[in-house]
C-alpha cells in the first residue's frame, strides 16, 4: 500500500544532481533535518556533494527542488548554489547520524546498525518514517542484493530473508548519546522483537502528521488506497481529516464504499456536514443512507448494506448470469441474488454456485435455497451470527416490518463486530 | 604505620594506582606483535644478518607509537572501536573490503600462531596431534568461561613471559661491544634479501588487525580522557617491550645462529639450532617464549577479528558477555579458531603458501586501514578538539606513507618471488 510514497535513502545517494538547465551541480550527499517536535522529522535541505580532491559540498533548501526522477532536478541555476569545502554545519543529517549508526534496544544490548533509512515522500518534502537493519539492506547496499536473491531462491526460496523488510518505526527509535557515544540509536523494544514488530501503517504515519501534510499526503494517494487509508484511521484522526477535505472528494468516497460503511463513516462527523453532504449526493444513494442512519449501530438494521443483487419471480438463469456480469465493481456481496416480488417482498435466495450449470432458459426462482433464511431490520447481530453459521451462507438478507427485502448483510460486516466485540471481552480479561 | 598513610596519600602513590588500573591495552597489543610470525621474522633476520638489522626496531619503534597513540585518542574521545568508526564514516562498502580481508587474513594468522604452538612443542617432545587441539580447548575455555580481567591478567602474564628471551640470549654470550657498534653506525646493504627482511620486520610489527584490537581494548576497558596519559604510558611501555623482545631474540639467533653460519626457516628451527651453542635449557627458553607467544597469538587474534566484526555490523560483542547474550561473536569466534586448528592438523597443508597470501592480504589492507585512521583522527566531526596538530600529523603521514610504501614493495617482492618459482 502506497509503495510509492516511499523512498530509501541509499536509493537517494549520489544521485546526480542538475539545475534548472539540465547542467549538472553535483551529487546527492546527505539530508539535513530540521530540529523540531515531529515525530517523524523533516528534511530541510539536501547536501550535494561535488569532486573528490578537493570535494565540496552545498545546501541546497527542499523549496529549491523541484522533482526527483532518477535525478535530481532543482528549481534554481547551478550559478546559485554556493560550495564550500568545509562539511556543511548541520545539526541533525540523516547520514551522517542515522546510516550506519549503533542501534540498542530497551536494555542498551547492541543488536545491529541502521543499515538503510526508509522516508516518507510527500509532496517533495521527505520524512524518516523508518529505520531499516535487516539483512536485505545491508546485502543492498554492496549491490549484491540481485545475486545474493538469485542463490538464496534457487536453495531456499521460500526463505524469510526474501520477504523479511526489517523495518522499525521512527517512532520507536530515539537518537541519542550513551556513554561518549554519539549518535546511538536507542529502540524502545526489546531485541527479541524487534523482527516481529510490523512495520508501521501509511495511516499511523500520518497521524503524527500535521493536519496540512496529513491532507496533501491523502490527496495524492490513489482513490482505493485512499479508502484502506480511511478505514485504517482512528476515528478522531478521520473527523481532523474530514474536516479539511472538500465535500465533492468526501461525496466521491461515500459514494463508492458500501454503504453500511459510509453510515458507519458519517456517523463520526458533524451533522450539519452530514446534511450537506447529502444534498450533493445522488438521490437514491442519499436516501439509502438515511434508512441506513436510523437504525441501532447493532441492529441488522446497522449492520446492512442496502446495495444488494435482486431479481424478480419470472428471471431465467440467463437474466442472473448477466445481473452477475453488470455487477462486478459492485461495492457489495456479489454472488448472492435475492429473489422479490413485484411488491419487492422476499421470496428466496440463490447464489453463483447453485445456478451456474442450470440450461439458461429456466427460472432462476427453481435454484433458491430450500430454506427461507432472512432477518428483521431490529433483529440482533447475534441472531444474523448464529444464521450465517448455521446455513453457512455468506449473505443474508434483512427485511422490513412489512416483508420488503430492504439490505443485506455479509459475513464480514458480523465478522467485523464480533472481532471488536471478542477482542473487548479479551481486554477486560487481561 | 605512618609511613604507609604518607605513602597512601602521596600523588606518586595515587598515579601509580591510577596507571596499574589503566595498565593493558598498549603492553597486551605490544605483545601479541611478538608472536609466531615476529618471532620467526626476527629470528630469520638475526641468523641471516647478525646485528646488522638491530637498527631497524629504531623507525619500527617510532611508527608503531605514533600509530598506536592515535587509537588510544580515538577510542577515549568517541568511545567507539575502529571497526564502529570505519563503518559510521565510510559506509557498509569499504567496511565490507576491509573486513572480508582481515577474516581471511586472520584466519591465516591464526593458523601460523598454531604452528608455532606446535613447533614449539615439538621441541619438547609434544605431538602437534595433542598440543594444537589442547591449545584451542583452552583459548576457548579462557573466552567463554573468562571475563575480561581475568584475561587481561593471562595476557600481562604472558607479555611478562615473553622477556624469556633476554635470557635466551643472554645465555647465548653475545659480544655486547659489537651489539653497541651495529646500533650506533647501521650498516645497511643494498641487497634485495635484505630489503625483504628490513620490510618484514617493519609488516610484521604493524599488521592491520592490531589497530582494531588496540582501539577495542581501550574501550573494554573504559578508559577516559582523564585516564589518558596514563593509558599513553601503557602504549609506550607496550612499544618498548616489544622492540626489547625483538631486540634479544636477534640477539640470541646473531650470537649463535650466524656466527656459525647456520640457516634457519621458523622460529622453532631457531630453538633447535641454538641447543648446539647455547645449551639446551636456553633452547628451551626459547621454546617455551615461541610457545607462549603463539598461544597467546592464537587466543587474541580470533577474539579481535570476532570484535571487530561484531563492532562493525553493530552486535554485542565482547568476552564480558555469555554466549547466549553474544551469539554472533562466539559463532564467529569458535569459527576462526577450528579453521586454523583444522589447517594445522591437515597433513601437508600448506602452509608456506598460507603464510604468503596472508601477509599479501595484510599489505593490501594496511594502508586502507591507516588512510581511514588519518582522515578520521583530523575530523573535528569525529574527534572534536583532540584531531591530531601538526606535529602528530607530520609524523602521522610520514608514517602512514612510509608504511604504504614499504609494503606495497612488501607485497610486490613475495609475490614475484613466488611466481618466479612457479
Amino acid at each position: 500500500m502506497g509503495e510509492q510514497f516511499f523512498v530509501y535513502l541509499f536509493e537517494l545517494l549520489g544521485k546526480p544532481v542538475v539545475d534548472r538547465d539540465g547542467r549538472a551541480v553535483g551529487k546527492f550527499y546527505d539530508f539535513s533535518m530540521s530540529l523540531n517536535n515531529d515525530i517523524y522529522p523533516r528534511a530541510k535541505s539536501i547536501i550535494v556533494c561535488s569532486g573528490w580532491f578537493p570535494r565540496l559540498y552545498a545546501e541546497i533548501f527542499l523549496v529549491d527542488v523541484l522533482r526527483v526522477e532518477g535525478k535530481i532536478f532543482l528549481k534554481i541555476p547551478a550559478s546559485s548554489v554556493m560550495f564550500q569545502a568545509a562539511k556543511i554545519a548541520s545539526d541533525f543529517a540523516l547520514r551522517r547520524d542515522v546510516l550506519d549508526q549503533q542501534v540498542v534496544d530497551v536494555e542498551n544490548k547492541k543488536v545491529v546498525r541502521v543499515n538503510d533509512v526508509h522516508m516518507l515522500k510527500v509532496d517533495q518534502q521527505y520524512h524518516i518514517a523508518h529505520v531499516d537493519v535487516g539483512l536485505r539492506a545491508l546485502v543492498r547496499r554492496l549491490d549484491l542484493e540481485p545475486w545474493v536473491d538469485a542463490v538464496i531462491r534457487l536453495f531456499h526460496p521460500a526463505a524469510d530473508y526474501l520477504k523479511a523488510e526489517e523495518l522499525v518505526s521512527w517512532k520507536n527509535s530515539q537518537v541519542l548519546t550513551l556513554g561518549n557515544q554519539k549518535n546511538v540509536l536507542k529502540l524502545d523494544v526489546a531485541r527479541a522483537k524487534i523482527a516481529k514488530i510490523p512495520p508501521v501503517l501509511l495511516a499511523d504515519i500520518m497521524r503524527d502528521l500535521d493536519i496540512f501534510e496529513q491532507l496533501s499526503v491523502f490527496r495524492s494517494l490513489s482513490y482505493d488506497v485512499q479508502l484502506k487509508v480511511f478505514a485504517d484511521m482512528a476515528p478522531d484522526d478521520k473527523a481532523g481529516l474530514v474536516g479539511l477535505l472538500e465535500d465533492r472528494e468526501l461525496v466521491q468516497i461515500i459514494s463508492n464504499i458500501p454503504s453500511d460503511e459510509a453510515a458507519d463513516f458519517l456517523m463520526t462527523i458533524p451533522r450539519e456536514r452530514v446534511q450537506q453532504l447529502m444534498r450533493q449526493m445522488e438521490s437514491q444513494a442519499s436516501k439509502r443512507l438515511r434508512t441506513l442512519l436510523g437504525f441501532r449501530k447493532d441492529s441488522a438494521g446497522g449492520l446492512m448494506a442496502t446495495e444488494f443483487l435482486s431479481l424478480g419471480v419470472n428471471a431465467t438463469v440467463a437474466d442472473a448470469m448477466n445481473k452477475l456480469k453488470g455487477a462486478v465493481d459492485y461495492p457489495g456481496s456479489f454472488n448472492t441474488i435475492y429473489i422479490t416480488d413485484d411488491k419487492g417482498r422476499y421470496v428466496g435466495t440463490t447464489t453463483i454456485r447453485r445456478f451456474i450449470n442450470e440450461p439458461a432458459e429456466n427460472r432462476v426462482i427453481g435454484t433458491c435455497h430450500p430454506h427461507k433464511v432472512f432477518v428483521y431490520t431490529d433483529d440482533g447481530m447475534e441472531k444474523v451470527a448464529l444464521l450465517i453459521e448455521q446455513y453457512k451462507y455468506s449473505a443474508i438478507p434483512v427485511l422490513d416490518e412489512n416483508d420488503i427485502l430492504v439490505g443485506s448483510i455479509t459475513v464480514d460486516d458480523v465478522m467485523e463486530e464480533l472481532i471488536a466485540m471478542a477482542w473487548g471481552k479479551y481486554k477486560d480479561q487481561i | 604505620m605512618r609511613l604507609i598513610e604518607n605513602i597512601k596519600n602521596s600523588p606518586a602513590f595515587r598515579n601509580i594506582l591510577m596507571f596499574l588500573a589503566v595498565l593493558g591495552p598498549g603492553i597486551v597489543t605490544g605483545s601479541v606483535d611478538n608472536d609466531a610470525g615476529g618471532i620467526t621474522t626476527y629470528s630469520v633476520a638475526g641468523a641471516l644478518y647478525g646485528y646488522n638489522l638491530l637498527w631497524t626496531l629504531g623507525p619500527a619503534f617510532i611508527a608503531l607509537l605514533v600509530i598506536q597513540e592515535m587509537n588510544l585518542r580515538m577510542g577515549v574521545i568517541t568511545g567507539k572501536g575502529l571497526a564502529d568508526l570505519i563503518r559510521e564514516n565510510f559506509g557498509v562498502k569499504v567496511t565490507a573490503f576491509i573486513f572480508l580481508g582481515l577474516i581471511i587474513a586472520d584466519i591465516g594468522n591464526t593458523a601460523t600462531e598454531f604452528a608455532g604452538v606446535a613447533g614449539s612443542m615439538a621441541i619438547f617432545g609434544v605431538s602437534k596431534y595433542i598440543s594444537v587441539p589442547l591449545t584451542a580447548a583452552a583459548v576457548w575455555i579462557l573466552a567463554t568461561k573468562g571475563n575480561y580481567k581475568i584475561a587481561e591478567r593471562i595476557f600481562l602474564f604472558f607479555s611478562f613471559c615473553l622477556l624469556f628471551y633476554i635470557i635466551s640470549a643472554v645465555m647465548a654470550k653475545p659480544d655486547w661491544q659489537e651489539v653497541g657498534g651495529a646500533v650506533i653506525h647501521p650498516q645497511a646493504k643494498f641487497s634485495g634479501e635484505y630489503l625483504s627482511i628490513v620490510l618484514g620486520i617493519i609488516g610484521t610489527t604493524i599488521a592491520p588487525w592490531m589497530q582494531f584490537y588496540m582501539q577495542s581494548a581501550v574501550i573494554e576497558k573504559g578508559i577516559t580522557i582523564k585516564d589518558y596519559k596514563f593509558a599513553l604510558l601503557d602504549v609506550v611501555i607496550g612499544c618498548v617491550a616489544t622492540v626489547v623482545v625483538a631486540f634479544f631474540i636477534m640477539i640470541a639467533c646473531a650470537a649463535t645462529l650466524n656466527k656459525n653460519g647456520v640457516v634457519i626457516r621458523e622460529a622453532s628451527d631457531a630453538a633447535m639450532a641454538l641447543q648446539p651453542f647455547a645449551g639446551v635449557l636456553a633452547a628451551q627458553v626459547f621454546a617455551f617464549g615461541l610457545f607462549i607467544a603463539s598461544a597467546f597469538s592464537a587466543t587474541i587474534l580470533p577474539l579481535a577479528t570476532a570484535f571487530y566484526v561484531c563492532e562493525a555490523f553493530g552486535f554485542e560483542a565482547g568476552i564480558d558477555k555469555r554466549v547466549d547474550e553474544a551469539p554472533q561473536f562466539y559463532w564467529l569466534f569458535g569459527s576462526i579458531v577450528a579453521v586454523a586448528v583444522a589447517i594445522i592438523l591437515w597433513p601437508h597443508a600448506p602452509l608456506i603458501t598460507i603464510t604468503i597470501w596472508t601477509q599479501v592480504i595484510n599489505a593490501m589492507l594496511l594502508p586502507v586501514v591507516l588512510l581511514s585512521m588519518i582522515y578520521m583522527v583530523n575530523s573535528p566531526y569525529v574527534m572534536g578538539t583532540y584531531v591530531n596538530n601538526k606535529f602528530q600529523n607530520f609524523i602521522g603521514w610520514t608514517t602512514t606513507v612510509v608504511l604504504i610504501v614499504l609494503t606495497a614493495m612488501l607485497l610486490l617482492s613475495p609475490v614475484v618471488a613466488f611466481f618466479k618459482h612457479v
